[in-house]
């Protein structure tokens, strides 16, 4: 089990900032899709370095040859 | 941490729903609710001999097959009425009376109670739909710009 982590803040204006946690790769994406259906239209969206990490469902195989 | 999204809230609600976010809305700003009624035509006796303001309000609107009938919800707070109504098309506005007010004053208190009752609607449709996905929601606080922050954790396989 991972634990994923969401920091929601809705503005006095009703526009929600939402920071995305425990992610690896584009996972965040879908959840960021879950809370835009939920509530409205994304008008914005930045990535930071977790976005670039290898996708958690990727097994990665490196085979060395000499 | 793996990205930060903002979303603006586009608000497609029944009555039911917006009233109860206009009322915990106003409770949040030190309204009362003064009554919530179903009347054709506007309430005139909250406008006489005061300055009055209207303001419709920005995405906004009602869910299809609710429509057909005026419905409107009045606050008051300190000699300052407002009711906030959605007409029989659909549309929902804010009307802002009191005496002694400019229409300047009168709007800026017309705008933030729009945006604060959009803002608990969004605060109610998040907590609903989040604990029907078994978020558990860990922590919720009142900044002091009038912000909600919550923190909510999911556990997943």
């Amino acid at each position: 089990m991972k634990a994923r982590e969401y920091e929601i803040t809705i503005g006095p204006t009703g526009e929600v900032e939402i920071h995305v946690e425990g992610f690896q790769g584009k996972g965040c994406v879908e959840a960021i899709r879950f809370f835009e259906q939920m509530i409205g239209q994304t008008q914005e969206l930045r990535h930071t370095s977790g976005y670039y990490e290898p996708d958690e469902d990727v097994t990665l195989h490196n085979q060395q040859r000499h | 941490m793996s990205a930060v999204a903002i979303i603006a809230p586009i608000v497609v609600s029944s009555w039911p729903a917006i009233s109860a976010a206009v009322a915990s809305a106003a409770v949040s700003m030190g309204f009362t609710v003064a009554r919530e009624v179903a009347q054709q035509g506007l309430n005139q006796d909250l406008r006489a001999g005061s300055n009055t303001v209207t303001l419709d309000v920005p995405n906004c609107s009602a869910v299809t097959g609710t429509l057909g009938r005026d419905q409107r919800i009045q606050l008051a707070r300190d000699g300052v009425n407002v009711e906030f109504s959605r007409d029989a098309r659909g549309r929902d506005s804010v009307c802002v009376t009191g005496e002694g007010l400019t229409d300047e004053q009168l709007r800026a208190i017309g705008d933030e109670i729009a945006g604060r009752t959009v803002q608990h609607y969004v605060l109610a449709k998040l907590k609903s739909e989040m604990a029907g996905k078994g978020m558990d929601l860990v922590e919720e606080t009142v900044e002091q710009n009038q912000a909600i922050r919550l923190r909510v954790r999911h556990w997943q396989n």
